[in-house]
C-alpha cells in the first residue's frame, strides 16, 4: 500500500477511536451527579446553631440528608421552602432527618434566615468549609441522602424539590429493603 | 557500509542524543519548590477550580476554590506528601480537575494517542524517504533496521514530550511559559502566605504593576497589621487614590483609621463603600467585626452623634435586614438619654428584634433598656433568658450585663 495512505489509515483510524473512546464516556455533569453515590458518607461534625453538637455517625439507624446552603445563594434561598415542607412532611413518622451545612457564610446570616424562613433542624455553619470539601461540594445548593448504614444513596447538585428528595428516599428505602 | 551511510547513521545518533539530552535536561531544570507557600501554589496550579471556566485552583476567588487552597495548605502544613494531597482532591472532586491527566483508562490515551499518532506519521515518512532514496540510488538495505529504530526512539521521545506538555498545560499558560511570575499568580500566591511572605510578593508585584491596586491594598494592609504604620498607611492612601472604587481598601483603611482614632475618615470610607457593588463577603466581614458599630460608638464618644447615625443608616441602606445595625443605633439614641431619641431608640431596639429575634446585641441592649430605662424588668427578663440561650454571647455583651447587674458575674478561669 502506498505509504501516505497508510499513513492516513493510521491517522484516520485513532482519530476514529478517539472520538468514539470520548462520545460513548460519560459527560462531566453525569460524573458529577454520581460522584460520592455508593460511597462511605463523609464526616460531618460541627456545631449548630443552638450550640449543639451534631455528629453524623449519630444517625446511624436513620435516613439523613445533607444540605449545602448558603443564604447568598438564590437557588438555595428558591428551595428552602422545600425543605421545610419535607421536614414538616416527615416530623411525625421521623423516617428522615435533614441537616443543613452553611458554606461561606456568617452564623448570625444563617440564624436570622431560619428566623425568617422557618427549619427547625440542625445547621452546622462553623468550620464547615473542611466538610464541603470532604463531601467535593463544588457550589451550593447541593444535597445528598445516606442511608441508615451511612452510605450516599443519591446527590442533587442544584435547588431540590420536596417531590424530587421523597422520590429519591422511595427509592433508596425501596432498593435496601 | 559505506562513508555516506555510516555519515547518515551518525547524523540519526546525533539527532537523538540532542533530543534525548534536551529532554533529560528539560526534567532536571523544573525548579522544586522552596517552601510550603511554593508548593501549595504548585499544587493549586495543577488543578482546575471545579466550577470555574478556564481558571485553576490557584487563580480562582470563589468561595470553594479558597477553601480548597486552604485545605492544601493545612495537608501541606501537616506534612502530607504532594501524592496525598492530589489523591484527596481527586477523590473528592474528580479525576476532570486534574490538569495532570493519569496514565491509565481511558485518561491513558492522552498519553498514549500522541505517541501513536506521532510514531505512525514519522514512520510513513520514513518509508516514503526509503523508497524515493531506494528509487534514486537502489541502496541497502542493510542499515534500514538500525535508522528505523533510532528513528523510532526520537518518535516516542517526542510523542512523551508532547504528552507531557499536553498533561502540564496549566490554565490561562501562555506560550512564553511565564504565568509562573505574572501578577495574578502571585496574587494567588501571597493570599495563601505567611504576612512577611505576603508582603514581599505583594512587592514582587509592584515591582511589575506599580499601580496594582490589589498588591498595594494588601501590602498596606499586611504592613500596617505588622507593625509598619507608616508604610501601611501610605500603601492604603495610595491605593484608594489608584482605584477609589476598589472596595477591600476601603475596609482596611477604615479599620486602620478607627484603630488610629480618625473616626470621621474610617466612616468616610464605609460610606464609601456603601456606595460600590461590593461581594458579599465584605458585608459579612464587616459584620463579624463590628467595625461599622465600633467606628459608630466612637464617633458618638466624640460627640459625633449625627455622623454615626449616618454611618449606620448608609450600612442599612445597603442591606436593609441588618438587625445589628439597627440595634446599635437604638442603642446609641437610647445612650442620649433624651426622652424623644429614647423612645426612637427603643422603637429600633424593636425592629432589629423583630428582624432577627435571635441577634444577640438586639437582645442584650433591648434587655438594659427595658430593665434600668424602662423600668419593665419583667420583659427584660424574657429578652435575657432569650440571650442567655443563645450560643457563643459575646463577651462585651456579657460584660455589660454584668455592670448592669442582670448577670452575675462569670467565674474566673482557675479560680
Amino acid at each position: 500500500m502506498n505509504p501516505i495512505r497508510m499513513t492516513a489509515l493510521a491517522v484516520g483510524l485513532v482519530l476514529g477511536l478517539l472520538i468514539l473512546v470520548f462520545a460513548t464516556r460519560d459527560t462531566s455533569r453525569d460524573r458529577m451527579t454520581t460522584h460520592l453515590v455508593g460511597a462511605v458518607a463523609p464526616a460531618v461534625v460541627g456545631v449548630t446553631l443552638d450550640g449543639s453538637e451534631w455528629d453524623l455517625d449519630d444517625q446511624r439507624g436513620r435516613w439523613v440528608v445533607v444540605n449545602f446552603f448558603s443564604t447568598t445563594c438564590v437557588p438555595c434561598i428558591r428551595e428552602h421552602p422545600e425543605l421545610v415542607a419535607f421536614a414538616a412532611a416527615h416530623a411525625e413518622a421521623d423516617d428522615v432527618r435533614l441537616v443543613t451545612v452553611a458554606f461561606d457564610d456568617s452564623p448570625s446570616a444563617v440564624a436570622a434566615f431560619f428566623a425568617r424562613n422557618g427549619g427547625d433542624w440542625p445547621v452546622l455553619t462553623v468550620d464547615t468549609g473542611r466538610v464541603a470539601v470532604d463531601w467535593g461540594v463544588i457550589g451550593v445548593p447541593e444535597s445528598y441522602l445516606v442511608t441508615p448504614s451511612g452510605h450516599v444513596a443519591a446527590k442533587v447538585i442544584g435547588g431540590v424539590e420536596m417531590d424530587e428528595l421523597d422520590g429519591l428516599l422511595t427509592r433508596a428505602m425501596a432498593a435496601i429493603s | 557500509m559505506r562513508l555516506g551511510d555510516r555519515g547518515l547513521l551518525l547524523t540519526w545518533l546525533l539527532v537523538g542524543v540532542v533530543v534525548v539530552s534536551s529532554l533529560v535536561g528539560s526534567e532536571m531544570a523544573d525548579r522544586p519548590p522552596l517552601t510550603n507557600a511554593d508548593r501549595v501554589h504548585d499544587l493549586a496550579s495543577d488543578f482546575a477550580c471545579p466550577v470555574c471556566q478556564g481558571q485553576s485552583l490557584g487563580e480562582s476567588d470563589v468561595p470553594i476554590a479558597r477553601t480548597i487552597r486552604s485545605t492544601i495548605r493545612t495537608m501541606v502544613d501537616r506534612g502530607r506528601t504532594d501524592a496525598e494531597i492530589r489523591s484527596m482532591l481527586v477523590t473528592r472532586f474528580g479525576e476532570d480537575i486534574d490538569y495532570t491527566p493519569r496514565g491509565d483508562g481511558l485518561v491513558g490515551l492522552v498519553w498514549i494517542l500522541p505517541v501513536l499518532v506521532g510514531g505512525t506519521a514519522m514512520t510513513g515518512v520514513v518509508v516514503s524517504i526509503r523508497r524515493w532514496q531506494g528509487r534514486s540510488r537502489g541502496g541497502s538495505t542493510t542499515r534500514r533496521p538500525v535508522v528505523l529504530g533510532v528513528v523510532a526512539v526520537v518518535v516516542v521521545l517526542a510523542g512523551v514530550l508532547v504528552a507531557r506538555s499536553a498533561g502540564d498545560r496549566l490554565a490561562g499558560d501562555t506560550l512564553s511559559g511565564d504565568i509562573r511570575s505574572s501578577t495574578r499568580t502571585l496574587l494567588a500566591d501571597a493570599g495563601v502566605s505567611s504576612p512577611d511572605e505576603a508582603i514581599s510578593i505583594y512587592s514582587r508585584v509592584l515591582e511589575i504593576q506599580p499601580s496594582n491596586v490589589e498588591a498595594l491594598a494588601y501590602r498596606g494592609w499586611a504592613r500596617w497589621r505588622a507593625g509598619a504604620d507608616t508604610e501601611g498607611r501610605s500603601d492604603l492612601d495610595e491605593a484608594v487614590a489608584v482605584d477609589p472604587m476598589y472596595p477591600d481598601v476601603r475596609v482596611f483603611r477604615a479599620s486602620q483609621r478607627h484603630a488610629d482614632g480618625d473616626h470621621a475618615g474610617a466612616a468616610e470610607d464605609l460610606v464609601a463603600l456603601d456606595g460600590m457593588e461590593a461581594p458579599p463577603i465584605v458585608g459579612d466581614l464587616l459584620a463579624a467585626s463590628r467595625l461599622r458599630e465600633r467606628i459608630a460608638t466612637g464617633l458618638a464618644a466624640s460627640g459625633d452623634l449625627l455622623v454615626a447615625l449616618e454611618l449606620l443608616d448608609s450600612g442599612l441602606d445597603a442591606r436593609p435586614d441588618a438587625a445589628h445595625l439597627l440595634a446599635e443605633r437604638g442603642w446609641l439614641l437610647v445612650a442620649t438619654r433624651s426622652p424623644e431619641l429614647v423612645l426612637r431608640g427603643m422603637e429600633n431596639l424593636d425592629e432589629a428584634i423583630a428582624l432577627d429575634p435571635l441577634d444577640p446585641y438586639g437582645l442584650a441592649y433591648r434587655a438594659v433598656v427595658l430593665a434600668t430605662v424602662a423600668d419593665r424588668p419583667d420583659d427584660a427578663a424574657v429578652d435575657l433568658t432569650r440571650f442567655t440561650g443563645l450560643a457563643g454571647q459575646p463577651a462585651d455583651l456579657v460584660d455589660l450585663l454584668v455592670v448592669v447587674g442582670l448577670l452575675a458575674p462569670q467565674p474566673t478561669s482557675g479560680s
